[in-house]
């Protein structure tokens, strides 16, 4: 289940790369392989296995979600991004 | 001067100023205490003015049309953010309702002199500036600064009258009567909606301000320690992205989720971004980082070019002079953000509406071969002409939608505004829940008075198709934009709170003393909104311009994530009709007298059978 991680905002930031893949079932699965892959990521962007507040994940580029049981199909793009759109 | 009642609420004076420019003359006139708990202050208070002293049916740059400065209570507070103003009027872009608000040291000057509020009229037999303080206002005569750019202007009065005053300025654009002109204070702006034009009609190239008059709060010990602990939690991980990144990253990310308007909203993604990002570029040039007055978060990134004054960057002028308009140079990006400044542009009107004219000439509905998407000399020398009004910039000066009416063959159908007011960066087919917050705005499209795109970038409704599920959501975003601009508050603080409306009555009560709560609070901000859409209706307003333009409601999205999402024009005006009953309006739009009355906007003696 290879799912493409792209970065953007803060995430980016900390996890100092634009991009990176995972096996992951759940939004959850990538969440733990995440914090195992970027710590400074993980130290600033997740807090007790989930997204931190003000921070958001985007399946495909559709959907928002924050559910960790939210499945992940292979191919699948995960957005993670600065929850505050304000410009 | 004649005298005023000196009762005081704590954190106000309790009174304003009306400067008249024809006659040089000023008065004081009180503010009754129960208006300041109903409107606030900034934006709010702004309102009840506007609705006391603007007459029906003016015209926006007439002499007697007023032009207002109002400050806020948390002014002058330690409260991280507070040194916000407003400046109000009818808008010469709209004919509806404008405030603008702008930052940093002028508010807090301006509030100084001893007043809440400050109103001009008239209009001076020639360019002048006001000087303003506790003891009287002074006319000086501006002639020889008429045709200077805002900061130049703003250095030239230091020289002149010393460093004690604080300046609000209009560059060039102001003084030819623009009507996305600019009322700008050391390099921010008052910038949507034409108020540096409503200066400029009056012949007021600057209005400076000093004082040492202060409006002691309440609790002055408990708001020291709230200010600090507030100030404290700014710091912190909710204000991240707008401390490091600025407000530019959102190019990338709106790029990504297929939001970001591109070539005159005819694509929602734009095959230049990574060339003008941040983030990505190579290109990019080193910055630096600046806040505004009392101000912890520090969201101002300045890019520094080799030889040139640096050049602030947000992601409004980025998206709006660079994907708008097809332009990927950085460069070109940031001298027409430059230019900008110089003249006093609002940079989203000048992108939006250039964009429009970009489109019309590709379409050959306008002769103007140069003027094509991507081409970034054109784009610098057309603000140039919009500022001096030349050439085909003399009819771009009026804003898309007037332009748009001139050059007809459909040119009205992809004229990037609302009530006149160019879009702002946020695809309203790509998020739905903030197009409707566009097309019921009592500005415009706008998103500063309605957040509801907080709405589509979030888990509680499908951006591509709200439904009705979205409209308690977008009325919530957009009570608390009311709020926020009345205290006056940045929202950039928004993620700070963990409940807003109880920290915003926390502050309330520490300044003023007056046991609010969240209740009245949306009380006051359903009244202010209320109370917008009652001087619209006084000035003309029908349910016709509570819309999108027709390529939105008629287009599907060409590409992105969103490709073919479409936004029915039956769609949104059932949203609408949804919004208009839970604002407790009619169905079209139209606010019930028994409502005026509830609110305070009416006598009950006045209502009428009809």
């Amino acid at each position: 289940m290879s799912v493409r991680v792209e970065f953007l905002g803060i995430p980016r930031l900390r996890a100092g790369v634009g991009s990176v893949n995972v096996e992951a079932k759940t939004l959850g699965d990538a969440i733990e392989q995440l914090r195992q892959m970027l710590p400074d990521f993980a130290n600033d962007c997740l807090e007790d296995g989930q997204l931190r507040r003000g921070v958001l994940a985007n399946i495909n580029g559709t959907m928002f979600t924050t559910e960790v049981r939210m499945p992940l199909r292979s191919g699948d793009t995960l957005m993670i991004l600065s929850a505050d759109a304000g410009g | 001067m004649t005298a005023a009642s000196d009762a005081r609420t704590p954190g106000y004076h309790g009174r304003y100023l009306c400067i008249d420019l024809s006659r040089q003359q000023c008065e004081q006139r009180a503010i009754p205490p129960d208006v300041l708990r109903q409107f606030i202050g900034g934006s709010g208070l702004g309102t009840w003015l506007l609705l006391q002293e603007c007459p029906d049916a003016v015209d926006p740059l007439a002499s007697e049309a007023p032009l207002l400065f109002v400050f806020s209570p948390l002014v002058g507070s330690p409260l991280t953010t507070s040194a916000k103003f407003a400046v109000m009027a009818k808008s010469p872009l709209t004919g509806r309702i404008n405030d603008s608000l702008s930052s940093s040291h002028f508010a807090i000057a301006g509030k100084k002199t001893g007043y809440d509020a400050i109103m001009v009229v008239g209009k001076a037999a020639s360019p002048c500036c006001l000087l303003i303080t506790p003891d009287g206002v002074s006319f000086e005569d501006a002639v020889d600064l008429w045709g200077q750019p805002g900061p130049a202007t703003e250095d030239r009065l230091r020289q002149r009258f010393g460093s004690g005053y604080r300046y609000t300025t209009i560059g060039p654009a102001g003084e030819n009567l623009v009507r996305y002109a600019t009322a700008s204070h050391a390099g921010r702006h008052a910038g949507r909606g034409g108020l540096g034009a409503v200066m400029g009609a009056k012949h007021l190239k600057a209005v400076g301000v000093a004082g040492d008059r202060l409006a002691a709060p309440a609790h002055p010990d408990e708001l020291i320690r709230y200010a600090r602990d507030l100030s404290r939690r700014s710091l912190g991980p909710a204000t991240a992205k707008y401390r490091e990144l600025g407000t530019v990253s959102n190019l990338l990310t709106f790029n990504r989720l297929g939001s970001l308007p591109t070539r005159n909203f005819q694509q929602s993604s734009f095959d230049g971004t990574e060339q003008l990002a941040p983030e990505t570029s190579p290109d990019t040039p080193p910055r630096t980082r600046s806040s505004c007055a009392a101000c912890t978060i520090g969201c101002e990134h300045i890019f520094h070019r080799p030889g040139k004054s640096g050049v602030r960057m947000e992601y409004e002028n980025l998206f709006a002079l660079g994907p708008l308009c097809g332009i990927s140079d950085p460069d070109v990006v940031l001298e027409a953000s430059a230019l900008c400044d110089e003249f006093g542009l609002d940079t989203i009107s000048a992108g939006g509406t250039i964009a429009f004219a970009m489109e019309c000439a590709e379409r050959g509905l306008i002769n103007a071969p140069d003027l094509r998407f991507g081409n970034g000399q054109a784009l610098l020398s057309m603000l140039g002409q919009i500022a001096r009004r030349e050439g085909l910039g003399n009819l771009l000066a009026e804003g898309s939608r007037c332009a748009a009416e001139q050059i007809g063959q459909g040119a009205p159908d992809f004229a990037p505004h609302v009530k006149g007011l160019e879009i702002p960066g946020y695809e309203p087919r790509a998020l739905q829940t903030m197009a409707l917050g566009f097309a019921v705005g009592t500005r415009g499209a706008d998103h500063n008075r309605s957040g509801a795109y907080q709405v589509d970038f979030s888990d509680q409704v499908d951006r591509f198709d709200p439904g009705s599920d979205a409209i308690p959501h977008a009325i919530a975003t957009e009570n608390e934009a009311a709020l926020m601009d009345s205290l006056i508050l940045c929202k950039f603080l928004r993620g700070v709170f963990d409940d807003r409306l109880a920290a915003m009555a926390q502050m309330l009560h520490l300044v003023t003393g007056w046991d609010v709560d969240a209740a009245e609070l949306t009380r006051t901000a359903e009244r202010i909104i209320t109370a917008k859409k009652w001087f619209n209706i006084r000035q003309g307003w029908t349910p016709a311009e509570d819309t999108l333009p027709r390529r939105f409601l008629t287009q599907p999205l060409s590409d992105g994530p969103g490709q073919g999402a479409t936004l029915p024009e039956e769609t949104l005006r059932k949203q609408i009709e949804c919004y208009n009953r839970a604002r407790r309006w009619t169905p079209d739009g139209w606010v019930p007298q028994s409502l005026l009355v509830d609110f305070g906007l009416m006598e009950s003696s006045d209502v009428t059978a009809s």
